[in-house]
């Protein structure tokens, strides 16, 4: 019998301000294994999304499963839930006055009791893990006793993630990890990230900008809190592709590449990348 | 990417691998900053295990009528009339006391601002002097201040005014020079080159930016006088504190809370006023250093302010005050038959017991005061209706005079430093605890959010989430509040045994005006000297880790 979905929505909507809904009637199945990137223009209801699949915001008509199961209504059920979801935030909401490890360790602190949570604000807990976790994302273990305000932009982004790891979560979420980046490092990190999705992972990561396709199992395209795109990276190859992706974003620039990215100056107006195209190349370097 | 790492590598060496080197031993550091936030709250522990051996076992019962009490006030008109007259008259007080304080500290703040004295006449020795002096007037307690200037002039409303106008107006003044002290001179500068006169120059450069910090800081006052006022009514001075400590010793609590709930009314109203007033003009939050500039609300400002004036007048009129009274000074009384100064008498007191005994009381009290709000709201994180019994717990702390607290602990507990620990605390916890909730409510949360995201419980998530970032600001004004209780320790010297402040209400029951002023004199060293110990630990807590 084939495992259930990591995450299921079902009809979903979230109410939003003036009666224009966030989310509307999205219905979505994530299996183990699955890398799906979910397209949108800003605004199309992406971030709610993602609040709804780790259970920060309660849709308000419509159903969320977590393999197979709704939110439960014991508070401990549902924290063991929600343990096994993880969230790479955009701002990455790393808790800048403790040390990297102690960092780490919050990743943990869903499984550990008090003891433990309060040990590790005095001592450096598991060490060995953590160092390990590190070098997984290419940092040094020196960096564990550091405080994580005096990191690097690059090293805070590799951190968080190594966090997340840590977590050890079955399902990955990521809300817009690259935006404001510069293409090399968006690049590696994407990378990092579809090499730890796979079974009985998944990973559903938000992107604003469609070249980076490259690596996706699948596409989600949203708009105006509705799916308009559900279909296999593959069949955004080509020229038909393309212009479905512009579809996607029509109204918000003259091509999707265009408005995205706008920290990206290099790659400002540029056609959309398929899959595959040039500079991806990066990307499946280790 | 080995590139981002390898340019770090070489920095890191030393220090860190030292520490942390693939070892894996454990290695106690530095307590984190959400640690050192629950740090003093572990004062809780000896003072949990020595509280059986204070219990005198009677009194249960009176507390219990006490807090049945709580729910059931009086509400006979004629309790409520006396409740509102006496509420009238402490409002009345604290507002005069508190527009005196104003215009006193305004004057004697720019008297002794170094940029005001540098800019107008050149040289700074002045600024100095007058900062030197000011210190005194701050270090005595206003209850002392009340009770010496009752001794002089006898039972007169304006005795309560004086006596908070004066520690308040040398207070206001220190903040003010250091707001102005603390600006950039740049602009002030570019004006004076550019052939400004001073006086013009001062207005213009500094008005301005000085604006934000003194409104914040003098709505502050306001309700640091309404305390005041009605912690010096307990001592005798008028209004409803002197009913409420009459209702407390003859134990009538359905009366007693009446007036309880009616000052709790004021006193949230007021804060919630100022607070909404403090945010519509952009104020800046007390904790933390961060100023943002003033609003567009000048011509509010101008026209609140104004409205003072008239409504001093109409107060001071309808209290009776009249400052004339300062002046007839009453022949003290009797120096005990040997005289006024007798140097045995004052070598006869247990000095180093009574200094002793002050400094425990007040580190007891400050990390009681500190430590409790943020293990009470990390108790209570997980039950909405728990957490909001803990604000109103800290609200009712904060308007109950510490004296109050006290007695009432008397019922229960021994006299000594213990019980005036928990009285002088768990007062200033209600405060404390306040400035918390207010510097949760304007953080950001974020990383709670992101941590309850991953199934961590809402304990553990406040913790992590939000304690790092308040834990340093808010310890900061906890060393500043540890200087506050030392002056205050005065308040609780009722209860017996508590050091300078028992020993100076003794002294000045007895009329031994010697002792006396002795007593006040090494109050205000002790003061100075804890002044300056708080301030160094303050800043050391605000400058970056």
């Amino acid at each position: 019998m084939a495992p259930a979905p990591l995450l299921e929505l079902r009809r979903l909507s979230v109410a939003g301000r003036g009666g224009v809904p966030r989310l509307d009637g999205v219905n979505l199945v994530i299996e183990p294994g699955e890398r799906v990137a979910l397209l949108g223009p800003s605004g199309a209801g992406k971030s709610t999304l993602l609040s709804v699949a780790n259970g920060l915001l309660a849709p308000s008509s419509g159903q969320v499963l977590w393999q197979g199961e709704p939110p439960s209504h014991n508070r401990r059920a549902r924290r063991r839930q929600q343990a096994r979801i993880g969230t790479l935030w955009q701002n990455l909401r790393l808790i800048e006055e403790l040390s990297v490890q102690q960092n780490l360790n919050a990743g943990r602190l869903a499984a550990w009791g008090w003891p433990r949570a309060l040990l590790n604000l005095l001592l450096p807990l598991d060490t060995s893990a953590n160092a390990a976790m590190l070098a997984r994302v290419d940092l040094a273990p020196q960096l564990l006793g550091q405080p994580v305000a005096a990191l690097s932009g690059g090293q805070r982004q590799r951190v968080a993630i190594a966090r997340l790891l840590r977590q050890d979560p079955t399902l990955l979420l990521a809300d817009e990890p690259l935006a404001s980046l510069d293409p090399r490092l968006a690049a590696s990190l994407l990378a990092l990230l579809l090499a730890e999705a796979s079974p009985p992972r998944a990973l559903l990561l938000s992107l604003h900008r469609p070249d980076l396709l490259a690596g996706f199992d699948r596409v989600i395209g949203l708009r105006a809190g509705r799916v308009e795109i559900d279909a296999t990276a593959t069949s955004f190859q080509g020229a038909e592709g393309v212009a479905r992706l512009q579809e996607l974003y029509r109204g918000e620039g003259p091509t999707p590449a265009g408005q995205a990215g706008s920290a990206n100056d290099g790659e400002r107006g540029e056609p959309a990348r398929p899959v595959g195209a040039g500079s991806l190349g990066g990307a499946q370097d280790p | 990417m080995t590139d981002v790492v390898g340019g770090q590598a070489p920095a890191l060496g030393g220090a860190s691998s030292a520490r942390h080197g693939g070892t894996g031993r454990a290695t106690l550091r530095r307590p984190a900053a959400p640690l050192l936030l629950l740090l003093p709250s572990l004062v809780l522990l000896p003072l949990l295990a020595i509280l059986p051996f204070l219990a005198h076992g009677g009194g249960l019962d009176l507390l219990g009528q006490f807090a049945w009490a709580a729910v059931t006030p009086s509400l006979d008109p004629l309790v409520l009339r006396s409740a509102l007259a006496g509420l009238a008259t402490t409002v009345g007080m604290a507002l005069l006391g508190w527009v005196a304080s104003l215009a006193l500290g305004l004057l004697l703040g720019l008297a002794s601002s170094r940029t005001l004295w540098r800019t107008a006449f050149g040289r700074l020795w002045p600024a100095h002097l007058i900062r030197r002096l000011l210190a005194i007037p701050r270090a005595i307690h206003e209850l002392l201040w009340g009770l010496l200037l009752l001794q002089l002039v006898g039972l007169q409303p304006v005795v309560a005014v004086v006596a908070i106008a004066i520690p308040f107006g040398a207070l206001v003044a220190r903040v003010v020079a250091d707001l102005l002290d603390g600006l950039d001179t740049g602009r002030l500068d570019a004006l004076r080159l550019a052939g400004a006169p001073a006086p013009a120059a001062l207005l213009t450069a500094l008005g301005p930016p000085l604006l934000p910090g003194l409104l914040s800081y003098g709505g502050y006052r306001l309700e640091c006088a309404l305390r005041s006022a009605t912690l010096l009514g307990v001592f005798g001075l008028g209004g409803l504190g002197t009913d409420l400590k009459l209702t407390l010793q003859s134990l009538e609590f359905h009366e007693l809370w009446t007036g309880l709930w009616l000052l709790l009314a004021v006193m949230l109203a007021l804060e919630t006023g100022l607070g909404r007033l403090r945010r519509r003009w952009v104020m800046p939050r007390r904790l933390g250093l961060d100023q943002p500039r003033v609003g567009v609300r000048g011509r509010e400002m101008v026209l609140g302010l104004a409205s003072l004036v008239p409504l001093t007048f109409g107060v001071g009129w309808g209290l009776g005050v009249d400052p004339r009274a300062l002046l007839a000074w009453q022949p003290l009384q009797g120096g005990g038959g040997s005289g006024w100064l007798d140097g045995e008498r004052l070598l006869a007191l247990p000095w180093p017991a009574l200094i002793g005994g002050t400094l425990t009381l007040t580190l007891l009290a400050a990390a009681l005061a500190v430590g409790l709000p943020p293990l009470q709201l990390l108790v209570s994180a997980p039950w909405p209706p728990a957490r909001w019994l803990v604000r109103l717990s800290w609200a009712l702390a904060r308007l109950w005079p510490p004296p109050l607290t006290a007695l009432l602990l008397l019922l229960l507990l021994q006299p000594g430093v213990v019980t005036a620990a928990l009285a002088l605390g768990l007062h200033n916890a209600g405060i404390l605890g306040r400035l918390l909730a207010e510097a949760l409510a304007d953080g950001s949360a974020a990383n709670e959010q992101a941590l309850a995201s991953t199934g961590v419980g809402p304990r553990l998530a406040l913790l992590y989430g939000r304690y790092p970032a308040i834990a340093r600001p808010y310890l900061a004004y906890g060393a500043y509040r540890a200087d506050v209780l030392l002056r205050e320790t005065v308040v609780v010297g009722l209860v017996g045994a508590t050091g300078l402040g028992s020993q100076l209400l003794e002294s000045l029951s007895s009329f031994a005006w010697d002792q006396l002023l002795a007593l006040v004199a090494v109050y205000a060293l002790l003061t100075l000297v804890g002044e300056e110990l708080s301030d160094r630990l303050r800043r050391r807590l605000l400058q970056k880790a």
